[in-house]
């Protein structure tokens, strides 16, 4: 277990808490139906859970990195489809933290002090982990810029407030004629398409964008123009650790789960073997480690160092051992593995490998780490730490 | 022993094959949607001589042998797994029955099996960690008729379709595990009731559920084998149950990588088809091997059988390695897929569903590495 | 009870065929073989006929020596015997050809009370060869047939024409071949596919049939077959209004010049 601070602690026991009385007993049935519940902002609504990330001049909680982690991680422990909304939420506002102007911070995070929630809408037909070969465009027109294209497998898009919405200015330049607009929720042209139906995080919403002729103000632009690969990249570095805290709750479920049926199955004076004993120290030591690479990117951040690496490691790690984890739990579970809870922990974690940049992306980018020349040691300190 | 298959066990490969394309193929998403039990594929899988295949041709069967057994399931497996999970369950009583059974058992059961008149079930696991200790045990007790069962058999593959079940029973409640025996039970018998159907992550419509024994009275002529032999014929037969199931697993692996692959011809990123992209290819290299290694593994363990030769060893080495790689084959092709892969508007997510149901290790979960190192350690 | 001969052609999967971008040539390696489609509807309706009414059913055949690979799929759809002829020649002999060695082999093995063939192969589609096969025998040939039935020595059959169906009646043995209509070939069950191998299948020397060498030559020679790649425009329609998708699909074939 990671050295939390007596506040971390605090908030870690009411966000395990809020799981336990608003998550846990409903999660089953919404992955049966599909749907995602509104009720779920409702709930949070008090805590401001959903600005969790917003700066507190702004309303928000702003929680640190590794605060942030812990909370996803209780939250990917009750429902792995209920953590993607908040940690969707959380990666669309990250994109308005690092480039927003004072007026769309306020734009952007005063719905989500309210319990309301955004988007993140880069991901199209044609760009999946060729993030940058969207097609949609965003021509200026006077004050203003008008959107077309379409944008699939967003989440949270049928309930969002505020959107940021990734576009070509300039098509001629490729990814570096991308630009990154915060686009709200009701503007003519801007409609909601197919919503998926898939393996896993059932509860989570996850549908197409339609944009035909969507006029919004030109200071709806976040950054300069052909910035929008740059602010991106940004925000996937900073978001990718959430995905780590979401697998990490999952597989520590997936133990938990494992341990209690185990525990009910064997008479008091009886054990598992031995071969079933390692089986769970295995899972417990892959948990664990993952979870401390987790907390070193996430105290990286908090330091104000760089971090990118460690991001793309944490995701891999976390969400590979995740899809491990859960899988041997369903195994060793047999039957009542397969017609339980504890599959849809299996059918969850598969996604952790693929959203937010699949875990082959990500090895892309710690390779390049590897394998680029050693740089002298540089020392950080910029102003106070 | 050859890996090579003789023309009769491909000719029958690639009739399950055709068969599944005519019959299993425009039934298979909805029967995952609606959990439907396919009874009309099932009397077509019955008039095609699949129930009996490996049955004695003076009971009707097929006499074709495990190998050709196993090409079947993994064939049907490719397009229906929750079909083929009914062939095998339905094979599983019907082994024991032919290899336990007295002239009398054999004559009143194998026909109506073979011509699947009759679909069977076997019955073994139960709630607590291991057949014959726990609350709600099969326990057995003599009368002056024969016996009395009364207790709790779980997840039955099959429970409710079939017409007979083969059930083990502890007939004594101190020596506990040791004391199984073999029983066969027709669904009509009185005290017997199916418990509610499961709900399976995957391989939907193969209907499981809990069969309940509130004293249903048996016949002597009921036991299956000597009152001792429960826990061989339980071996045995799970023995052959993981040789099915990896044929389960692989065919349901081929059909993924086949599927990703031609997937990866024809998705366009970074400006070329991801198949020509390392990570892509070595993840279906990877899946490719792992299929063709557990095919030849559960071969080979199908041709000692074919040879009337001990194979439970091999048997427990194919689940063993399924057991670490069999989802892998799934959750890999599913990632070559990525976002598509995980839409349930395509067909991946219910073969990731179903595959982890061919690799399940029912409690106790460390039977392949006992069975293993006992044979080594001998 | 009739004796029935259906022939048939052991053709490559054209499912397995790849087209080369490059020159449009046939890419031929991954191919499996098949029976012709047609010929599957005829060996259905021959064993179909056998089953109601007794009698037996030949199967014959003329190809390259890989017809050897299609003995026990054959036999294990109804006949009761099959004659082959694997000759190399095969790859390049036309409808002449074929027929000729069709006919010298029935010459041999008949007389058949009824030759059952299908309406064209899969691969080259001649529809010469039942024709042709009639001639050289000197017996009627009843084609397109989408329906039969054999009452004693009487053949009635449904042909399926241009604008109309006619049918025909023959009395005494006589050539038919059959369209898909005719029959649903049902997939054989595994007893018979384990039961091909105890039926006889005999390979017929080509130098046995007493045929001229000039009987050998084909007349019509295939230069070079070339795959037709069909090109997909790939113009999506996704407004979020229905009628506007279908108002631009309506203008954009128009453009194309449907009408």
């Amino acid at each position: 277990m990671s050295i939390l601070t007596a506040e971390q602690k605090q908030i870690q026991a009411e966000a395990t808490a809020f799981v336990a009385k608003e998550i846990i007993p409903f999660a089953a049935e919404f992955d049966r139906t599909g749907e995602f519940h509104p009720y779920l902002l409702d709930a949070a609504r008090e805590s401001r859970i959903f600005a969790m990330a917003v700066p507190k001049a702004y309303g928000g909680l702003e929680y640190d990195a590794l605060t942030q982690a812990v909370v996803l991680e209780a939250w990917g422990y009750g429902c792995a489809g209920m953590g993607t909304t908040l940690a969707a939420s959380v990666l669309s506002m990250d994109s308005v933290l690092v480039a927003g102007t004072e007026a769309q911070k306020r734009m952007f995070f005063e719905p989500m002090v309210r319990g309301e929630i955004g988007s993140f809408g880069l991901t199209e037909p044609s760009a999946g982990s060729d993030a940058g070969n969207g097609k949609s465009t965003a021509v200026r027109v006077g004050d203003e810029y008008v959107l077309n294209g379409s944008k699939c497998w967003i989440t949270n898009g049928s309930y969002s407030t505020v959107f940021v919405i990734y576009a070509l200015t300039d098509p001629a330049a490729g990814m570096k004629g991308i630009s990154a607009f915060i686009v709200e929720k009701g503007t003519p042209g801007f409609t909601i398409g197919t919503v998926d139906h898939k393996l896993g995080i059932r509860s989570s919403n996850t549908v197409e964008l339609l944009f035909k002729d969507v006029h919004i103000p030109a200071g709806n632009l976040l950054g300069k123009e052909g910035e929008g690969m740059k602010i991106a990249m940004k925000t996937l570095d900073m978001a990718r650790p959430a995905i780590a805290s979401l697998s990490l709750g999952l597989a520590q479920r997936a133990l938990d789960e494992c341990v209690k049926h185990l525990q009910r199955q064997y008479p008091e004076k009886a054990q598992p073997g031995q071969t079933l004993q390692f089986k769970l120290a295995d899972m417990k030591i892959e948990i664990e480690a993952a979870r401390q690479l987790l907390h070193h990117t996430m105290n990286l951040r908090d330091a104000g160092l760089p971090y990118s690496a460690e991001s793309a490691m944490t995701k891999t790690n976390a969400a590979d051992t995740a899809m491990k984890v859960t899988t041997q739990a369903v195994q060793l579970m047999g039957s009542y593995g397969y017609t339980s809870g504890i599959a849809k922990l299996m059918r969850d974690a598969k996604i952790m490998q693929i959203y937010e940049g699949t875990n082959q992306i990500q090895r892309l980018v710690i390779s390049r780490a590897v394998l680029a020349p050693a740089r002298p040691a540089v020392a950080v300190q910029k102003g106070g730490n | 022993m050859s890996i090579l298959l003789t023309e009769e066990q491909e000719l029958i490969g690639q009739s399950a094959r055709d068969f599944a394309k005519e019959y299993l193929e425009p039934i298979a998403v909805d029967m995952d949607h609606t959990g439907q039990y396919p009874a009309a594929a099932v009397r077509a899988l019955a008039e095609h001589d699949f129930l009996g295949l490996f049955l004695q041709g003076e009971y009707g069967g097929a006499e074709a042998g495990y190998v050709s057994l196993v090409e079947a399931v993994e064939n049907l497996s490719r397009t229906s797994a929750a079909v083929a999970s009914i062939v095998v369950n339905h094979s599983l009583a019907a082994y024991a029955i032919q290899r336990w059974g007295d002239p009398g058992q054999k004559q009143d059961c194998l026909p109506a099996l073979a011509a699947g008149r009759t679909l069977g079930g076997f019955a073994v696991f139960e709630h607590g960690p291991t057949p014959g200790v726990g609350p709600d045990a099969l326990q057995a007790t003599r009368t002056p008729e024969g016996w009395a069962l009364k207790g709790t058999k779980a997840y039955v593959r099959n429970a409710g379709v079939a017409g007979l079940y083969v059930v083990l029973a502890c007939t004594d409640p101190a020596a506990g595990a040791k004391s199984l025996a073999a029983f066969i039970v027709g669904a009509e018998a009185s005290g017997l009731a199916v418990g509610p159907l499961a709900e399976t992550m995957g391989l939907k419509g193969c209907p499981v559920a809990d069969l309940v024994f509130d004293n249903v009275i048996l016949a002597e002529t009921a036991l299956l084998g000597g009152i001792t032999d429960g826990a061989a014929i339980a071996a045995e037969t799970l023995a052959l149950a993981s040789v099915a199931e990896a044929a389960q697993t692989v065919g349901i692996g081929q059909a993924a990588v086949e599927h990703a692959a031609a997937y990866a011809r024809t998705r366009v990123q970074f400006g070329r088809p991801i198949a020509t992209l390392q990570a892509i290819q070595t993840l279906l290299a990877e899946t490719a091997t792992d299929c063709h290694l557990a095919r030849l593994g559960l071969r080979a363990a199908a041709q000692l059988l074919d040879q009337g030769e001990p194979f439970q060893v091999e048997a427990a080495m194919v689940k063993q390695f399924l057991a670490r790689t069999g989802a892998k084959l799934l959750i890999d092709t599913v990632q070559v897929e990525g976002g598509f892969g995980y839409s349930e508007f395509m067909p991946l997510p219910r073969l990731f569903r179903d595959i982890a149901g061919t690799t399940l290790l029912e409690a106790p979960a460390d039977y392949p590495e006992k069975t293993i190192a006992a044979r080594l350690l001998a | 009870m009739p004796n029935i001969l259906v022939c048939y052609k052991w053709v490559l999967n054209e499912q397995d065929i790849k087209i080369r971008p490059d020159d449009l040539s046939l890419d031929t390696a991954r191919a499996k073989g098949k029976i012709s489609d047609f010929d599957r509807n005829a060996i259905e309706e021959a064993s179909l006929i056998v089953e109601q009414q007794g009698g037996t059913v030949d199967a014959l055949s003329y190809g390259t020596p890989a017809v050897r690979q299609s003995v026990k799929d054959v036999l294990s759809r109804g006949p009761n015997r099959l004659l082959w002829i694997g000759d190399p020649g095969a790859e390049v002999a036309d409808a002449m050809v074929i027929a000729n060695v069709l006919a010298a082999a029935v010459r041999k093995a008949g007389p058949y009370d009824l030759i059952l063939c299908g309406e064209g192969s899969s691969d080259m589609f001649y529809q010469q060869i039942p024709a042709r096969l009639a001639a050289l025998l000197g017996l009627p040939c009843v084609t397109f047939v989408q329906k039969l039935t054999l009452e004693g020595g009487t053949l009635l059959a449904q042909r399926k024409l241009g604008d109309c169906t006619e049918l025909v009646s023959v009395t005494g043995p006589a050539v038919v071949s059959v369209l898909s209509e005719i029959n649903k070939p049902r997939i054989p069950s595994l007893k018979q596919v384990l039961g091909a191998a105890k039926k006889p299948s005999e390979e017929l020397a080509l130098e046995s049939l007493g045929l001229a060498p000039e009987d050998l030559i084909p007349k019509a020679v295939r230069k070079s077959p070339k795959g037709f790649l069909m090109n997909r425009k790939n113009v999506v329609f996704k407004e979020s209004d229905a009628a506007a998708n279908v108002a631009q699909l309506v203008a954009s074939l128009a453009a194309e010049g449907l009408r």
